[in-house]
């Protein structure tokens, strides 16, 4: 091994890069999460304990964004997975399955600007497909983003479009390494679709179908650039997210710095501890060549 | 029964190409449509007359006040994104290296140091973007590719570190000894030895990272505020608010958005998916 400096010189951009830009500004969002921090009403701070966080519990729109969120997390996620396994069976082993395969993950490549973009006119009232679509079946126009009992529905529907293909590919890629002779065993023991499904894939699946609820989970967490692309959290407070709240309070019009990181600190400590469980469950430190084997 | 099964399951599979790829194919062929077949009911899935106007502007878009007619106002946002994503793509791949070797062959800091890195990736942008907002304000760096560039950075280079240090740990040990014997510093060795043999692995980190750069939303709609450094996806949030949307040009500009991604997106799809899922899939 030779001079122990040099490592160091070598990690030091990233070091400062995340020192300035990371462990600063979390520092100096907790700070002003105890405090009045509000531009709209003027520069000058005061400490005022944990009241940022009480507001919290009072506040309805953030129960509202609580909500919502907790529904995307409640229906999106599930959906996902579900369909995403489904698919997953369906086309495995089917003729022109990669280039199928290739094509279903067009959708979770697109950025979610132009995906907003591609649903706002699918979506649209008087002229959009979905609506015609609908009216094949009888069903009239539907103001898909603009009303109460269907935005919510609305925005769930992108989700499932954007990142089912997520869930898919995940499992499509762990079906692909289960080895063929253990479900041609399988077989000939008699075991059926079914069986061979709920005895042998599924429990080897279980681990992945773990790591990709774990990591929609996180990603659910951050959902902004759909909501603002299409309802911008409308109508009233009926499609705001938990991050696109955040944007409102202190951004867009809020301002109330102090608040809005109280909402943040919240935040940050839930998807520190979901990212712990992602690093236990692919066995980060492995991974990295630290602890357990050494080569 | 078999047939039937059969059958039915090619019909399945129809039925989901169908609803992943139509909204993509109903903004292509919206971008490519004249004025008069963008509003009509029933909609129209195919056109006969396609046309390049949205992109390039026509008269006939002037229906529209001539405001949003084509996208020949996109030239100073596809500028700051080429430029923000190119030096993202660099500054990214040659600092994610170099903390990828001393992580990987040094053991620099600890599992600590590495974990902490890459978690970073996993948090919530908006969590960064209010205390970013002030820090840049303070420092005047609001709305200049700066602010873009550094904040960028921290979302890509923990993906590329942890990419590369798998990368370099595929790398025998022994031949960095070779080159030590032979005489050669850790830096020579970097450069000249590890460099060269992980062509792949860095371009991927490049790719990735310019991805990455080119479709963000949040930090990039935060960080800066007109067509000095705003940036591709922030220009099709200006377009969509507009109270009158015309849909040929928002679409043309969605593509101008959309393909860069999508066409890097399939070049690098092995190592894409291999850090979207963090290793739980090999790709």
């Amino acid at each position: 091994m030779k001079n122990r400096l040099v490592p160091w010189l070598m990690v030091l951009p990233v070091l400062v890069l995340f020192l300035s830009m990371t462990i600063y500004p979390f520092a100096f969002m907790i700070w002003s999460s105890f405090r009045q921090y509000d531009l709209s009403k003027g520069a000058e701070t005061r400490f005022i304990g944990l009241a940022n966080y009480f507001e919290i519990f009072s506040d309805r729109t953030a129960i509202e964004s609580f909500k919502f969120t907790a529904k995307l997390l409640a229906i999106a996620v599930p959906i996902e997975l579900m369909l995403g396994i489904g698919v997953a069976f369906l086309i495995r082993g089917v003729r022109g399955e990669k280039i199928i395969r290739s094509s279903l993950l067009v959708p979770m490549m697109v950025p979610a600007a132009v995906s907003g973009v591609a649903w706002k006119m699918l979506y649209n009232y008087a002229f959009g497909p979905v609506n015609w679509f609908l009216s094949l079946f009888g069903v009239s126009k539907i103001s898909w983003l603009g009303d109460m009992n269907y935005a919510q529905l609305g925005i769930i529907l992108i989700d499932v479009w954007q990142w089912t293909p997520f869930v898919f590919l995940m499992i499509y890629a762990g079906l692909q390494s289960i080895p063929q002779d253990l479900i041609d065993a399988a077989r000939v023991d008699g075991a059926d679709w079914g069986r061979v499904f709920l005895h042998v894939e599924f429990p080897l699946l279980r681990p992945l179908i773990l790591v990709a609820l774990v990591l929609r989970i996180i990603d659910c967490l951050k959902t902004f650039d759909i909501v603002f692309m299409t309802t911008w959290g409308g109508p009233g407070a009926a499609t705001h997210t938990y991050s696109f709240y955040i944007y409102k309070v202190g951004i867009s019009f809020g301002w109330n710095i102090g608040y809005a990181s109280a909402l943040s600190v919240l935040l940050l400590l839930v998807s520190m501890l979901l990212v712990n469980v992602v690093f236990r469950l692919v066995r980060m430190r492995q991974q990295l060549g630290f602890g357990g084997e050494e080569r | 029964m078999r047939t039937i099964l059969r059958v039915l399951r090619y019909i399945l599979i129809l039925v989901c190409l169908i609803f992943f790829l139509f909204p993509v194919y109903w903004l292509v062929i919206t971008a490519f449509k004249p004025s008069n077949e963008w509003f009509t009911w029933p909609p129209r899935f195919w056109s006969t007359q396609l046309t390049l106007s949205n992109f390039l502007g026509a008269k006939e878009t002037e229906v529209f006040g001539g405001t949003t007619g084509s996208i020949e106002n996109i030239f100073p946002y596809l500028r700051n994104s080429i430029i923000v994503g190119i030096s993202v793509s660099l500054i990214a791949t040659i600092i994610s290296a170099s903390a990828a070797y001393a992580i990987a062959r040094y053991k620099v800091g600890g599992a600590f140091l590495a974990e902490w890195i890459i978690s970073i990736r996993m948090l919530p942008p908006i969590v960064s973007a209010v205390p970013l907002y002030v820090i840049f304000s303070r420092l005047r760096l609001i709305n200049t590719w700066w602010a873009l560039i550094l904040s960028h950075l921290v979302i890509v280079v923990p993906l590329g570190v942890w990419l590369l240090i798998s990368f370099f740990r595929e790398i025998p040990r022994e031949i960095d000894e070779a080159a030590y014997v032979d005489g050669a510093s850790t830096f020579q060795t970097f450069f000249y030895v590890i460099f060269p043999l992980s062509a792949p692995g860095l371009a991927a980190v490049a790719v990735l990272s310019l991805i990455q750069s080119w479709g963000e939303f949040l930090l990039a709609l935060v960080l800066t505020n007109d067509a000095r450094a705003q940036t591709l996806p922030i220009f099709l949030g200006r377009y969509i608010t507009g109270w009158r949307v015309a849909w040929g040009p928002l679409s043309a500009a969605g593509i101008v958005t959309m393909l860069p991604v999508v066409v890097f997106a399939i070049l690098a799809q092995r190592y894409l998916i291999r850090g979207l899922t963090f290793g739980a899939v090999k790709g």
